[in-house]
C-alpha cells in the first residue's frame, strides 16, 4: 500500500500527518504539531518558556550558540540566547518524537536505535554541528550540507522539538575505541 | 541496492547478540600453510576443457582498460610472469595515498604507461606516470560533486572505477553525473546530469563504454528510485537512450524483440502490472553493480536492485523487472530477454552482481552461457542469447529456498522464511549482503574454474509499513545480521559452473568484500576485509603468499605489464562500503579518524584494520 504520491512530498500539519496515524493522533491529541503554521509554535506548558521561531527578524546569529565556534577577540555585548526545547526530557514527547524518527524515515539513515548508518550516530556523544537544542533543531529545521534534508516548513516546529528532545534522549558519552576487544557495548535506544 | 546497499543497506539493532561471534572466530587469516581446502579434485582433463571466456580481454594483455578487464567481465589475464612457483617473492613496489578516507571498491585500470585511480567521493581522479622512478602524477582531476550526495549514498560513499576509450576515461560523480575526461590533458571533456539527487539517485557503478557509448545506471534501490539504465554519446555527452527497468513497456523498452525463456514472463506492460497501484513509480530496480557485453549477440547484460521498499506487504506482485538479470540491445536499450531471479524479493536480494560471459562445453555441447552468483545464495548458468536457466545450485550456505525449478526459473521458497510487515522472521541465510555482494567474481579459462568471494551471514528480518518521503529512505525493514554457520564468515571459492559444484573453498573470518583475480600464471587473487592481499593456488587452493595492506580490502586486484616488462599486481586498501558501514560505528561521519565496532557483526574487526585509502602495487 502506498500511502502518498511521490509528487507531494510535502508533508504539512496534520493533514497529511494523519497518514502516520498514531504518531499524529497523539500529537493533534496533545493540541501540538497540528497547526501547519510552522512559524507559530504553541508551548506546551506555561512552566516552559515560550518558543519563538528561531527565525525572528533581525537577530538570529545571536540566538543559538555555537559552543565550538571561537569567537573574534574582542569583547561583546551581546550574549548568544541558549534556546531551550519546551520538550526537553519531557517523556511523553521523547516517545512521540521516537514515533515521529520512525514516521519521517529518520530511522533509514541514522539507525533504528540511532547508532548511525547513512547518516551520523546519535549515540556517541558527538555532534557535528552542536548538540544544544536549538543547534539540533537548527539541524532538522534548514538541513546539512552531507545530505541531511531541511524539514522546516514540511513539518511543525512543535515535532522538530519533540524530535529534538528524542535524538538527544539517546546521546551517550562517546564510546571508547577500546570497545573492540569484543565486549558488548551497553547502549541506550528504543 | 545495498547499498549498497545496497543497494545494499543494513541496519544493526546494537544490542543484537550473538553468541556465535562471542569471541573471535577461528581466523585462519594468518595460516597461509593451512588453508580449509574442502576438496581438491583434479582438474584438467574433465569437462572443463574447452571453457573459454566470451571476449577477448580490451587491448594488450598488459594493460587493464575495462573495470574487470574485458567486455566478459572475466577478470582474467594472460599475464604469466607470476607463478605457484615464485609468488612468495612478491613484494611491495610502490604505494600511493588517494587522499579520500571511505571505502575504496573498484580497480585502477592501466592504459600505455599510464595509471588511472578514481577515488571514492569527493571521486577525485589520478593519472600516474608508471615511466618515470616515483611514479609521478600526470595530472589530478577533482570534479564538482554535489555534497548533499554523501547522505543520499546508502552504502558508503564508493565509486567503482572508470572505463577507457578513444583517448578519455568516464566514470561516475556520486551526485549523479557522468564525466568524461582527457587522459592527455586530465581537462573534463563534459559532463552530463545522470541521476536525480533529490529522488534519491547517486551514482556508483563502473561504466562500459560500447562502440561510442558511455554505459551508465544509478544507485538508490533504497531510497524508493525507479532504476534505468541509459547510453551516452562518448563524444559528446549526450544521451542516446534511457531504459526504465520498472513501468509501461514504452519506459522499459518492450518491444517486438522482447523474447523471454519463459511463459510467466511474457505479457504487455508487466512492469506495471506485477506492482499493485502505482507503487511500480517507486519501487527499486536499479542498476548499481557491473555490466557485461557480447559484442557477437551485441546484447548488454546488467542485474536490477532489490525491490523498494523492503516491506513486500506494500508491493504485492512479482515486481518485475526488479531482483533480476536483463539483455538489452547495446544501440537501443531495447529489451530482449528478461529473467527475474528472485520474483517479490522479499530479503533485499538485489541481482546486481556481474554476469561473467564464457562458453562452456556442458553436456556434449558448448553453451553460450552467463554465470551469475547471486545474492539470493544461488549461482546460476544461464544461456545468454535466451535467458535459460540450464542450472542454479547454492554457492553458500542458505535456507531460505531448497531450490530452483528449471522448468520455470523460479526459487521454490521456504514459508517460514517469507518475511512480513509487523513480523521478526528469524535466521534467514544468506543474510541481505547476499552469498555475494558487489565483489566480483574471477574466471580462469586454463582451469574452466570460478573464484568467487562470498559471504556467509544470516539474518532476523522485522518488515514495517513506511511512507515514501522524497530523498529519504524507502525500506522499511531492520536485518540485524550475524555469522553464518559454520563460525566463519566469508570463503573465497571455486566454482565449476557446468556442474554446480564448489571445488575448494579458503574460510575466512570476515566477509569476502574485495573482488578476485585469476592470471595465467595459475595464481589468483583477492583481497579480505581484515586488510590482507592473498595469492592462491588456481587448482588446489592452497594460500601462497599474503601481504597485511595498509587498511581492509573492498577493491579487486588487477594486474598490468610495467614499462620495465615486468608483471605488476595493484590493489586498494581501503575499508568501507556496505561491510565498512557494519564495522565503523560512525562511519558516515565526516570525522573518520578512528574505527569502531557496530553491533555484533564483526565484533572485532577494527581489532584488525582502520580507515585507509591507499593503492598497493607488488611485483616480484
Amino acid at each position: 500500500m502506498r500511502i502518498q504520491s511521490h509528487h507531494a512530498p510535502v508533508i504539512r500539519g496534520c493533514a497529511i500527518a494523519a497518514v502516520f496515524t498514531c504518531v499524529a493522533i497523539s500529537a493533534c491529541n496533545r493540541g501540538i504539531g497540528a497547526r501547519g503554521d510552522t512559524a507559530n509554535a504553541t508551548p506546551a506548558s506555561p512552566e516552559q518558556p515560550a518558543v519563538s521561531h528561531v527565525y525572528v527578524a533581525g537577530d538570529s546569529l545571536r540566538l543559538i550558540a555555537h559552543d565550538e565556534m571561537l569567537p573574534v577577540g574582542f569583547p561583546s555585548s551581546v550574549k548568544p540566547l541558549l534556546i531551550k526545547n519546551p520538550y526537553e526530557g519531557d517523556k511523553a514527547a521523547i516517545t512521540t518524537g521516537g514515533k515521529l524518527f520512525v514516521a519521517y524515515n529518520c530511522l533509514d539513515c541514522h539507525g533504528a536505535d540511532g547508532s548511525g548508518a547513512m547518516g551520523p550516530s546519535f549515540q556517541d556523544g558527538r555532534w557535528h554541528f552542536g548538540g544544544a537544542p536549538g543547534e539540533v533543531f537548527e539541524s532538522i529545521y534548514q538541513g546539512r550540507p552531507d545530505g541531511m534534508p531541511a524539514w522546516g516548513g514540511r513539518i511543525s516546529n512543535d515535532q522538530i522539538w519533540m524530535l529534538t528532545a528524542y535524538v538527544r534522549s539517546l546521546s551517550s558519552k562517546d564510546l571508547s575505541t577500546e570497545n573492540f576487544t569484543g565486549k558488548t557495548i551497553e547502549r541506550t535506544g528504543h | 541496492m545495498i547499498l549498497v546497499r545496497r543497494a545494499s543497506t543494513v541496519f544493526i539493532l546494537a544490542l543484537f547478540a550473538c553468541k556465535v561471534e562471542s569471541k573471535p572466530p577461528a581466523a585462519d587469516t594468518t595460516a597461509n600453510s593451512d588453508p580449509k581446502v574442502t576438496s581438491t579434485a583434479a582438474l584438467g582433463t574433465g569437462s572443463l576443457a574447452g571453457a573459454r571466456i566470451a571476449v577477448a580481454h580490451a587491448g594488450p594483455p598488459g594493460e587493464w582498460q575495462m573495470p574487470a578487464g574485458d567486455y566478459a567481465s572475466s577478470r582474467y589475464s594472460e599475464l604469466a610472469s607470476i607463478t605457484p612457483q615464485n609468488v612468495a617473492n612478491l613484494h611491495v613496489a610502490w604505494a600511493f595515498s588517494t587522499g579520500v578516507l571511505r571505502g575504496h571498491e573498484g580497480q585502477p585500470l592501466v592504459v600505455g604507461n599510464t595509471m588511472y585511480v578514481v577515488t571514492p567521493y569527493p571521486n577525485v581522479s589520478y593519472a600516474i606516470d608508471l615511466a618515470q622512478t616515483g611514479q609521478p602524477l600526470k595530472w589530478k582531476f577533482r570534479p564538482e560533486n554535489a555534497q548533499q550526495a554523501i547522505g543520499r549514498a546508502c552504502c558508503d560513499v564508493v565509486n567503482r572505477g572508470a572505463a577507457y576509450a578513444d583517448g578519455k576515461i568516464f566514470y561516475n560523480l556520486l551526485d549523479g553525473h557522468t564525466v568524461a575526461i582527457d587522459v592527455a590533458t586530465g581537462v573534463q571533456v563534459w559532463r552530463t546530469k545522470m541521476g536525480d539527487l533529490a529522488r534519491g539517485e547517486t551514482m556508483t557503478m563502473a561504466p562500459i563504454v560500447v562502440k561510442g557509448k558511455v554505459i551508465v545506471g544509478s544507485s538508490g534501490g533504497e531510497m524508493g528510485v525507479r532504476g534505468w539504465i541509459a547510453a551516452l554519446d562518448a563524444s559528446t555527452g549526450k544521451e542516446v537512450w534511457r531504459a526504465y527497468n520498472i513501468g509501461p513497456d514504452k519506459d522499459v523498452k518492450v518491444g517486438q524483440r522482447f523474447k523471454p525463456f519463459y511463459a510467466h514472463d511474457s505479457g504487455s506492460n508487466l512492469g506495471v502490472s506485477s506492482w499493485p497501484g502505482d507503487t511500480w513509480k517507486t519501487g527499486g530496480g536499479a542498476v548499481w553493480g557491473w555490466l557485461s557485453y557480447d559484442p557477437a549477440l551485441n546484447l548488454i547484460y546488467h542485474g536490477t536492485s532489490n525491490p523498494g521498499p523492503w516491506n513486500e506487504n506494500q508491493r504485492t506482485g512479482d515486481n518485475k523487472w526488479t531482483a533480476a538479470i536483463l539483455a538489452r540491445d547495446a544501440d537501443t536499450g531495447e529489451l530482449v530477454w528478461a529473467f527475474q531471479v528472485t520474483p517479490h524479493d522479499m530479503w533485499d536480494y538485489d541481482a546486481v552482481n556481474e554476469n561473467i560471459l564464457v562458453d562452456l562445453p556442458m553436456k556434449g555441447h558448448t553453451r553460450k552461457a552467463l554465470v551469475h552468483f547471486d545474492r539470493n545464495g544461488f549461482a546460476y548458468t544461464i544461456d545468454r542469447a535466451t535467458g535459460e536457466v540450464i542450472l542454479a545450485e547454492p554457492f553458500v550456505p542458505m535456507n531460505w529456498s531448497t531450490g530452483i525449478d528449471l522448468t520455470t526459473g523460479r526459487p521454490r521458497v521456504v514459508e517460514t522464511k517469507k518475511t512480513a510487515q509487523d513480523k521478526n522472521v528469524k535466521d534467514i541465510c544468506p543474510s541481505l549482503e547476499g552469498g555475494k555482494n558487489q565483489q566480483p567474481a574471477a574466471f580462469s579459462p586454463q582451469t574452466g574454474l570460478f573464484y568467487v568471494p562470498t559471504n556467509n551471514l544470516c539474518m532476523d528480518f522485522q518488515a514495517r509499513a513506511v511512507t515514501y518521503i522524497a530523498g529519504t529512505p524507502f525500506i522499511g525493514g531492520n536485518a540485524p545480521e550475524k555469522g553464518g554457520p559454520g563460525g566463519y564468515r566469508g570463503e573465497f571459492i571455486a566454482w565449476d559452473a557446468t556442474t554446480g559444484r564448489k571445488i575448494w573453498g579458503i574460510k575466512e573470518p570476515y566477509p569476502v568484500w574485495g573482488g578476485a583475480l585469476a592470471t595465467a600464471g595459475g595464481v589468483v587473487f583477492y583481497g579480505t576485509l581484515d586488510g590482507w592481499l592473498k595469492a592462491a593456488d588456481a587448482r588446489s587452493g592452497k594460500v601462497l603468499w599474503q601481504f597485511k595492506v595498509g587498511s581492509g580490502v573492498v577493491g579487486n586486484p588487477m594486474t598490468y605489464t610495467g614499462p620495465d616488462g615486468k608483471q605488476y599486481v595493484a590493489i586498494y586498501a581501503g575499508i568501507g562500503g556496505d561491510m565498512g558501514l557494519l564495522i565503523a560505528g560512525d562511519v558516515a561521519a565526516n570525522l573518520p579518524y578512528d574505527v569502531r565496532e557496530r553491533g555484533t557483526t564483526l565484533p572485532d574487526i577494527a581489532r584488525w584494520t582502520s580507515w585507509g585509502g591507499e593503492l598497493f602495487v607488488f611485483s616480484l
